[in-house]
């Protein structure tokens, strides 16, 4: 037998097509992306249930009364005033209760398909066979980032679905379809700036699913807050432009720290 | 040209020395047969081999080339520890995605080719995690043949095989070497090994203590006379008086090492009074050859 001359190419194809077909394959993927379908019309049925109802605390006799949210799209995004200050930040628990949460259930299917690698000896395999780490940390931020894409999707779609069920507005004030759009791929592009931060932590933490997860929430954190300016209703090109700059940036600077981590540590 | 080479291999994990200057030569087509004692770095110098994890010093290279060299590496099967397969799928699903990161073209067919040479074909649509060890073993063997490597790295994987798995392997491994593939096995089951080895290493404390062919070995083998009497500790002494190296093995045996004929153990028994009840030659195999290596290893 002779060796065989692998390209990139040939090499990144091949591991596109296993990664691929991997996250189709995975319990895990539809398990998360049915919460993210699911989460939306919970959190919009729930607190239009809930809605105007006042809480009074038992010590101190203090009312307070829970706001849901006004309209549908609240869920997606908030608006950026001229003033730059976060409409969202004013909603109470609806603020919390959003799709930018979103963004941290991309760390666990990121953590989980990543980790799966080194506990089931797969790595072992694959790194036996393929001694560049570029096409595995590629190919996992490309499928990750498609993933990620998926979930931010079906979120979307279960607002729509929620939105529906509660009864909720579906008027546009202040934004138009376009802008709602733009908002929408705007957050979809923008998973490629998380999955790249993810994938660094879960390749340095390898088999140890918790670790990985810990580490992602942790980092996530410090960019958590910049998201619903990233990505507000009413969003342009140039927000989607600067999500997309943002992901290419991160995608080829951190992809090249996780590369380095798996060329300097040990793969099993 | 030599499979794999390794010259003055080091590998520690903090204060520990793991392998420490190892030297190894595998000649192409060989099956080698890697023995040593749990924790003796076996399993650290195969990894090493696979490049799955970095030495601390010294060179690995195989064919000529630097363990590193991608298109050498894309010709390695591995099987180490354990099969990498996922759990949740099916043996066929976990094959195809091998099959797919070595792009093998036709890859049903190689799949279920391999399949038969392990005799698994029957249980491809299985869940993994539904497989027996036994079963899951031949899956790992399947999957390392994938794409007719040229270079097969074993770790244990006859670990859980029952007889007739273990012939399986037997014929797989021989089969591929005819067609000038190498093999490196490393198994504590040295009767197996014996039955498929064309050269050995023994590693003992992260250093390879001995390196020959299955030809050296059974020339260094000894021949010795066994024999059972009805007054065995007196038939020892009377023995170790003219035979220099006398001993009794668990079976009940008194083994004679250095007698030339059959005939005059028998004989200076008989002289001394002592009846002969069983008497038959043998030859020492690999494994008691590998417990007195590591007898004189410990000793010095």
């Amino acid at each position: 037998m002779t060796s065989q001359k692998n390209t990139f190419k040939k090499r990144f194809g091949s591991m596109l097509r296993v990664d691929f077909k991997r996250l189709f394959l995975s319990r895990a993927f539809y398990i998360i992306l049915a919460i993210a379908l699911l989460a939306p019309v919970l959190i919009l049925v729930m607190t239009t249930m809930m809605d105007g109802t006042v809480s009074v605390d038992p010590q101190t006799g203090k009312e307070t009364v829970i706001e849901g949210f006004d309209n549908v799209w609240q869920i997606i995004g908030s608006l950026n005033t001229q003033e730059g200050a976060d409409a969202s930040l004013s909603m109470g628990i609806t603020s919390m209760c959003n799709i930018n949460m979103l963004y941290f259930g991309i760390a666990a299917l990121v953590c989980i398909f990543v980790s799966d690698d080194f506990r089931s000896g797969y790595a072992k395999n694959l790194f036996t066979v393929r001694a560049k780490k570029t096409d595995y940390v590629a190919s996992k931020t490309v499928v990750l980032t498609f993933g990620a894409a998926m979930m931010i999707l079906a979120f979307v779609l279960g607002s729509l679905i929620g939105g529906a069920v509660s009864g909720l507005s579906f008027a546009m004030v202040g934004f138009h379809t376009g802008n709602l759009l733009l908002c929408v791929l705007s957050k979809t592009v923008l998973v490629s700036v998380f999955v790249p931060i993810y994938l660094i932590m879960s390749v340095a933490a390898k088999d140890k699913l918790w670790l990985s997860i810990l580490l992602s929430m942790m980092v996530g954190m410090f960019l958590f807050m910049m998201i619903p300016m990233l990505t507000p209703l009413n969003a342009t090109l140039i927000h989607v432009l600067f999500c997309a700059l943002g992901g290419i940036g991160f995608g080829f600077g951190l992809g090249a720290i996780s590369n380095l981590v798996l060329q300097k540590t040990s793969l099993v | 040209m030599n499979a794999i080479e390794i010259r003055n291999l080091t590998k520690s994990f903090g204060s520990k020395m793991a392998v420490n200057g190892l030297n190894m030569t595998v000649p192409e087509g060989a099956i080698y047969g890697f023995i040593g004692e749990n924790g003796s770095g076996k399993s650290t110098t195969e990894k090493m081999i696979c490049g799955l994890i970095r030495q601390s010093g010294g060179s690995v290279t195989l064919y000529g080339k630097p363990h590193t060299d991608g298109d050498i590496r894309a010709g390695m099967g591995v099987l180490i520890e354990a099969p990498g397969c996922f759990q949740g799928l099916s043996v066929w699903n976990n094959m195809m995605i091998q099959a797919a990161n070595l792009s093998i073209p036709n890859a049903e067919q190689e799949v279920i080719k391999v399949l038969k040479m392990v005799r698994m074909e029957g249980a491809a649509g299985n869940k993994y995690k539904n497989c027996s060890l036994g079963m899951k073993q031949r899956i790992g063997i399947a999957m390392a043949l994938l794409g007719n490597p040229k270079l097969l790295v074993l770790d244990e994987p006859i670990n859980g095989l029952d007889a007739d798995g273990m012939r399986i392997m037997r014929e797989v491994l021989t089969d591929i070497t005819k067609s000038g593939a190498t093999v490196v096995i490393s198994s504590h089951v040295l009767g197996e090994l014996e039955k498929i080895a064309t050269h050995y290493g023994i590693i003992k404390g992260g250093k390879m203590i001995a390196e020959m062919t299955a030809e050296e070995l059974e020339a260094s083998c000894r021949t010795y006379i066994a024999l059972q009497a009805k007054d065995m500790s007196r038939a020892k002494f009377v023995l170790g008086s003219r035979f220099s190296r006398v001993e009794e093995d668990e079976a009940g045996y008194l083994r004679v090492y250095d007698a030339v004929k059959t005939e005059d153990v028998v004989k200076h028994l008989y002289d001394n009074g002592i009846v002969v009840s069983e008497v038959k030659t043998a030859k020492i195999g690999l494994e008691e050859y590998y417990i007195d290596l590591m007898k004189e290893a410990r000793g010095r």
